[in-house]
């Protein structure tokens, strides 16, 4: 949050060095016209009886005049943000009040210059452009009064200090704008704090509206998922007793010697098996079932959820839970199934043709559980990390993208949460924490 | 915006570089503004010679003027401010002066009106400047103060530097002596463009 508003307040600061950049680039090109015409205008040329040449103050204007104008123009149309750019235009504005205070023949009005370049350049919000633009009144008053006392006091032997009385008119000034810079930036700090702080809650708002669309989605899809699978669970019961009735009537006939006959039975029962997974994650997604909390040892659970997973050749099942691991209190068929759906996903992630190793681990630290799934197969690319929870997301070509999201929801209903790790080509370990609770009873 | 090493020492240079352009260029401005122009020492008494109408009664001012010399726009509103402080102890005399050749109406300038304007003062046309030469005048802006017996009391400039109004020593030195106090024939610097044309001395 101070961070952003930090940001936020160099954005700020930024974009005004530039808008006041700019302002002088148009302001110092301006004086440098203005300041030609008023020479043209006021003293055009210098006499001596009849003869004329042209006056000194055009020299002045147009080669003093551009030579003043030049740097802090090249720098305020070059370098708008650069602190150096607003320390040259500090100098430069106070060198052009010299300038037309000169041009104008000492006017008192012109005087006023200074002043009106003092509240320009305060709006930098940068209180040491007053500085040097101070600096420069003080030094110009300091040399003129020594070389030339009279062109500045009136008087031919000034005091030594009277230059420090020009200067503290300006000083004075100097504290009003300095005072008004430093409240200029605070009431910035201020907005770019409200809205970091407005961005802040917009972000949570829109992460919140995220999820209730994503939720209102969800239940809708859990809807029709549990009704589609309720509808179709007893039909395929229903093929799936038919089917083992004929596949044991057609194995004890003749039928048996057809080979293509029992690749077909045995194509029937895999498919009938692949349908039946599919409705039971569908339904296990979509059913809002209430916890039974029992207690339940993880070993023999781990045990369970490998009788259940469909293996693979040159899949090694591995379960290192210690015997004597505490006993937490879980409801078993949830806990079962995530289990399942962890490991049947760690056997599956084996790349084809490859052996491998699924290896479930547990351990208990300051009261809570850890239980750990790896495996050594092709790893998942860390750009779908955030993604493999999400239901119907699958990079299998036969998968239902609800293994994970069922994980997913029922660990939460336990109060869970889950992490993952891996690398690609090394593999990966997901780790489910549970929440912190009193063990149960001695392990099983 | 933060620069980078070879771009804030370019920057360091362009910027020594331009403050040397810059305070050479002021010094220069500033010695021409403060080169006096030529003087030499007028009569200690007043010219009898002269066609100038003095006061009587009270001191004469007379300053020679050239119409068109854009520094003398500063003497003439120093001596409207003298004028006015003076408070009727000073009757002023402006000559204009107009070299032989000069075109009809020459003389007539924004100054003239000026002068002409100004209750205690009044402008005069000294043709090829046969006046001013009488009060030895060779600069615009070129001041001298008689009291009312005649005797010199102050000759020079009443503006600080050339074409530059505010307060000068002049101006201070006039007011004092009609203040009343002891001044040795008082002197000041004159900021202005030459009265003669190059050949006769003059420089514009």
């Amino acid at each position: 949050m101070e961070s952003r508003t930090k940001d936020l307040l160099d954005q700020h600061m930024r974009e005004n060095y530039r808008k006041t950049s700019r302002l002088f680039s148009i302001l110092l090109g301006a004086q440098w016209v203005f300041g030609i015409l008023l020479a043209v205008v006021i003293s055009p040329r210098s006499w001596a009886g009849l003869a004329s040449a042209t006056h000194v103050h055009i020299y002045a204007a147009v080669f003093l005049g551009g030579a003043i104008t030049s740097l802090p123009l090249f720098l305020t149309l070059t370098r708008p943000e650069s602190q150096a750019t607003r320390l040259v235009v500090g100098v430069a504005q106070m060198l052009w009040s010299a300038l037309l205070i000169h041009l104008t023949g000492g006017r008192i009005e012109t005087h006023f210059h200074v002043f009106g370049s003092l509240a320009f350049l305060a709006f930098y919000r940068d209180w040491k452009v007053l500085a040097v633009a101070t600096v420069v009144v003080a030094s110009d008053h300091l040399l003129r009064g020594i070389f030339w006392p009279e062109s500045v006091y009136g008087i031919a032997d000034p005091a030594w200090w009277r230059f420090l009385e020009h200067a503290a008119w300006v000083v004075f000034e100097d504290v009003v704008l300095v005072f008004a810079c430093f409240r200029g930036i605070e009431e910035m700090r201020s907005i770019a704090r409200q809205r970091a702080e407005l961005e802040k809650t917009f972000a949570e708002l829109e992460r919140t509206h995220q999820i209730v669309t994503r939720t209102e989605k969800l239940a809708a899809v859990g809807q029709l998922a549990a009704s589609v699978g309720h509808e179709l669970r007893n039909p395929l019961t229903a093929i799936r007793n038919a089917h083992a009735y004929i596949s044991k009537r057609v194995m004890k006939s003749d039928a048996a010697s057809d080979a293509r006959t029992v690749q077909f039975l045995g194509l029937q029962e895999r498919e009938i098996h692949a349908c039946n997974r599919i409705i039971s994650d569908l339904l296990d997604f979509a059913r809002e079932r209430p916890l039974d909390l029992r207690p339940c040892p993880v070993r023999p659970l781990i045990e369970e959820a490998f009788s259940i997973v469909t293996g693979r050749d040159g899949v090694s099942l591995i379960n290192e839970v210690p015997v004597d691991l505490p006993v937490p209190a879980l409801d078993k068929g949830q806990f079962r199934q995530v289990l399942v759906n962890l490991i049947q996903n760690s056997v599956e992630a084996m790349p084809a043709g490859r052996a491998g190793t699924v290896r479930v681990t547990a351990a208990m630290d300051a009261g809570r559980w850890r239980i750990g799934v790896a495996d050594d197969g092709a790893g998942i690319d860390p750009e779908l990390h955030a993604k493999i929870f999400e239901p119907l997301f699958t990079t299998k070509s036969k998968g239902t993208g609800l293994g994970l999201a069922v994980v997913a929801t029922m660990l939460k209903r336990h109060g869970c949460s889950i992490t993952l790790q891996s690398e690609v080509g090394r593999g990966t370990r997901f780790e489910i924490e549970l929440p912190a609770q009193t063990p149960s009873a001695a392990a099983a | 915006m933060k620069l980078g090493l070879r771009s804030r020492g370019l920057v360091a240079s362009a910027t020594v570089i331009w403050l040397c352009a810059v305070f050479a260029g002021t010094t220069a401005l500033m010695r021409y503004k403060n080169a006096a122009g030529a003087q030499i020492e007028p009569a200690a008494r007043w010219p009898t010679d002269s066609a100038v109408p003095r006061a009587r009664g009270h001191a004469t001012l007379v300053l020679a003027a050239h119409p068109h010399c854009p520094c003398t726009r500063a003497s003439v509103t120093e001596l409207d401010r003298l004028l006015m402080r003076a408070r009727g102890r000073l009757q002023a005399v402006v000559l204009f002066v107009k070299p032989r050749g000069a075109p009809e109406g020459w003389e007539k300038s924004d100054l003239w009106t000026r002068v002409a304007a100004m209750p205690a003062a009044k402008p005069m046309l000294d043709v090829d400047g046969v006046e001013a030469h009488r009060f030895r005048a060779l600069t615009s802006g070129q001041t001298v103060v008689y009291d009312d017996d005649g005797n010199l009391i102050f000759s020079g400039g009443i503006t600080a530097a050339r074409g530059h109004q505010g307060d000068s020593v002049g101006r201070g030195l006039i007011l004092a002596a009609l203040d009343g106090a002891r001044l040795e024939h008082a002197r000041a610097p004159v900021f202005g463009c030459a009265l003669d044309t190059p050949e006769n001395g003059g420089t514009p």
